[in-house]
């Protein structure tokens, strides 16, 4: 790197040492025309940019756009061929039916409900284990965490029978629980990595001075370390978090409807609302709107804190 | 290092490794066995052990679903990465353009796609790419008359197409962020010595610019590879890895988790053949665990040379 810009600066010597050489006169035309060139050019590139970015605005926000036009399009406004695009007499209606006839507020709380489960039992299980695999050396840990990275490779989707089975004789079929089971088991592994990464980070001396004071493991374990960790666990937790939370195969296997749909998650839900043949679009469009509000309004408050990394994004799936 | 007793130790680890061997482990077991074994629907009963058979069938039958699967997958992997990548690139290199005005709103209006929970798009998508009432034909016909529009969830390109474009508008935005993040840490002097150079902006943006990017992108597509792979969710409830062409051949967008769950729960296999989809799952489990490992490997490497 330190060549190249040790080239470029003798280069531009060089350039300048030219130009001085000229006429002055001439010089200066030269400079006038290519400016000139130079401005015009780049009016036209920056033309293209915006008009790239207005193309891909379009693009992001069609579908948003179109789906809130439609949850305020009453009774049959949608089925029809022709494209409109503000609703002819909006009305509110099909959120008036969304609270009132559509178990929508279970949905929603069902999938807070497992999802916060998972959340809380991931994070204690793999708190403790990655705590174990970062700080204690016992037989069997090198093998463990290779254990734990071809198990991540292996999606529960793949063993759809065997977790019927597993959950049937647990009784936990058709139980949110038995999805909390599952998701959480789809999340430990990450969570355990992640953390394990962050407790390597940290110098044992810390809990080792802790103990000399007197302090057990699990005194130093929950008053020194965990306050440290705080930075790991919130990402973990939203990677947790969102495990299920869009989730539809393992979902559909657990939890059959009961006659009011209402012991189902969101994502079931909505589903189940296309039927094949002639879908309430007014109903699912106010639903679909209901659900992701408050969610886009959150994101737009939390996104200014990952300005550029966004790693913890990465989780989404 | 700390000392600990071995029950201490042990304490620690058991919620993991209950949780783990129950959970993970012991349905990967059972479906290895399953695929030995001949179990299906009907002989759920008295099924028994028969070896690598399931195996045979799957890998050298000829026209095997495996390879029609699995390269209907790969095909959307690589066509969906590499739009991810142009899309995000072409996103990120205009927002950072200095002259662009009102940067944060420009963000933000990219951003959206990426607050929407994703099963909500596909299913809102879906809709738009109604035959007969999304917007997507309606205006295809205001534009070419009332017998355009494109078939797009009853043929089979269509189809393909409309998941692809789904999948490209739900994680664009994230690639977006992180090489806008890798362009910010682009030394400007950098950029300004090729200049002086004589370097025109092209010039610049492919040799100097790119080369010091992949380090950032070449994790992100190795995982968004991975993950396309295993795409489930988006391109199940847009069509159900349809459209099927004929009864005994897995639908055109049924890539590997799709086929996979199809032959289990889906509305059209009437007596499910446990033991073989069982197979079947394990040759991906191989397949996904090498990539794993792989990327795991490569990753390694690559980020050293980044920092140097």
């Amino acid at each position: 790197m330190s060549e190249q810009i040790i080239k470029a600066s003798t280069s531009s010597e060089a350039v300048s040492a030219g130009a001085l050489a000229g006429t002055r006169q001439h010089a200066r035309e030269d400079v006038h025309v290519t400016t000139m060139r130079r401005r015009v050019v780049s009016g036209f590139g920056l033309a293209l940019v915006y008009l790239f970015l207005i193309a891909m605005v379009i693009f992001s926000l069609f579908p948003i756009y179109y789906v809130v036009q439609a949850s305020l399009a009453g009774g049959q406004n949608l089925y029809t061929t022709d494209l409109h695009i503000l609703p002819a007499q909006p009305t509110f209606d099909n959120y008036i039916y969304a609270f009132t006839q559509l178990p929508i507020l279970a949905w929603i709380g069902n999938t807070f409900l497992i999802c916060t489960a998972t959340t809380a039992i991931g994070l204690i299980f793999s708190l403790t284990g990655a705590y174990a695999l970062s700080r204690f050396r016992f037989q069997g840990r090198e093998m463990g965490l290779g254990l734990l990275l071809a198990v991540q490779a292996f999606p529960a989707l793949l063993a759809l029978p065997a977790y019927y089975l597993l959950l049937n004789a647990l009784g936990l079929i058709n139980n949110l629980i038995g999805l909390i089971l599952i998701y959480t088991a789809g999340t430990l592994v990450f969570g355990c990595w992640n953390l394990k990464g962050y407790y390597d980070t940290l110098p044992v001396e810390l809990e080792q001075a802790a103990m000399l004071d007197g302090a057990s493991i699990t005194q130093a374990f929950i008053r020194v370390t965990l306050p440290l960790v705080t930075p790991a666990i919130a990402a973990s937790a939203i990677f947790m978090f969102l495990a299920g939370w869009n989730e539809y195969a393992l979902a559909n296997l657990v939890l059959n409807s009961n006659a009011t749909g209402s012991n189902l998650t969101f994502v079931l839900g909505l589903f189940g609302l296309q039927g094949d043949f002639r879908t309430p679009w007014g109903y699912f469009a106010a639903c679909s709107v209901i659900i992701s509000v408050p969610l886009i309004l959150l994101f737009l408050y939390i996104q200014r804190f990952f300005q550029s990394g966004l790693t913890i994004g990465g989780v989404k799936g | 290092m700390l000392k600990a007793k071995r029950a201490t130790i042990f304490l620690y680890l058991l919620p993991l490794i209950a949780t783990i061997t129950l959970i993970n482990l012991w349905p990967i077991l059972y479906t290895f066995y399953l695929s030995l074994t001949n179990y299906t629907l009907f002989n759920s009963d008295n099924y028994k052990l028969i070896g690598l058979g399931n195996y045979q069938k799957l890998i050298f039958t000829a026209n095997s679903d495996l390879f029609f699967v699995i390269g209907q997958t790969l095909l959307y992997v690589a066509i969906c990465v590499a739009l991810f990548l142009i899309v995000g690139m072409a996103s990120a290199l205009a927002l950072n353009n200095p002259k662009i005005k009102g940067l944060a709103i420009w963000r933000v209006a990219l951003l959206v796609p990426y607050a929407v929970p994703s099963a909500i798009s596909a299913l809102v998508w879906k809709f738009l790419f109604n035959d007969d009432f999304g917007p997507i034909n309606q205006i295809t016909r205001l534009f070419f008359g009332p017998n355009a529009g494109v078939p797009w969830l009853s043929a089979p390109w269509g189809t393909f197409t409309a998941v692809v474009i789904v999948n490209v508008w739900l994680t664009y935005p994230f690639f977006m962020v992180v090489i806008l993040g890798a362009l910010q840490s682009v030394p400007q002097e950098l950029n300004e010595a090729a200049r002086v150079d004589g370097a025109n902006g092209l010039q610049r943006l492919v040799r100097v610019t790119f080369p010091l990017l992949w380090p950032a992108i070449t994790p992100v597509i190795i995982l968004s590879a991975i993950t396309t792979f295993q795409m489930f969710n988006t391109v199940y409830l847009i069509n159900k890895g349809g459209p099927y062409t004929s009864a005994d051949k897995p639908g055109f967008t049924n890539f590997v988790m799709i086929y996979e769950y199809n032959n289990i729960l889906g509305a059209n296999v009437a007596n499910p053949h446990y033991a073989f989809i069982a197979a079947f799952a394990i040759v991906l489990f191989i397949i996904l665990g090498s990539l794993t490992f792989l990327s795991q490997a490569l990753a390694r490497p690559r980020s050293r040379e980044g920092m140097a």
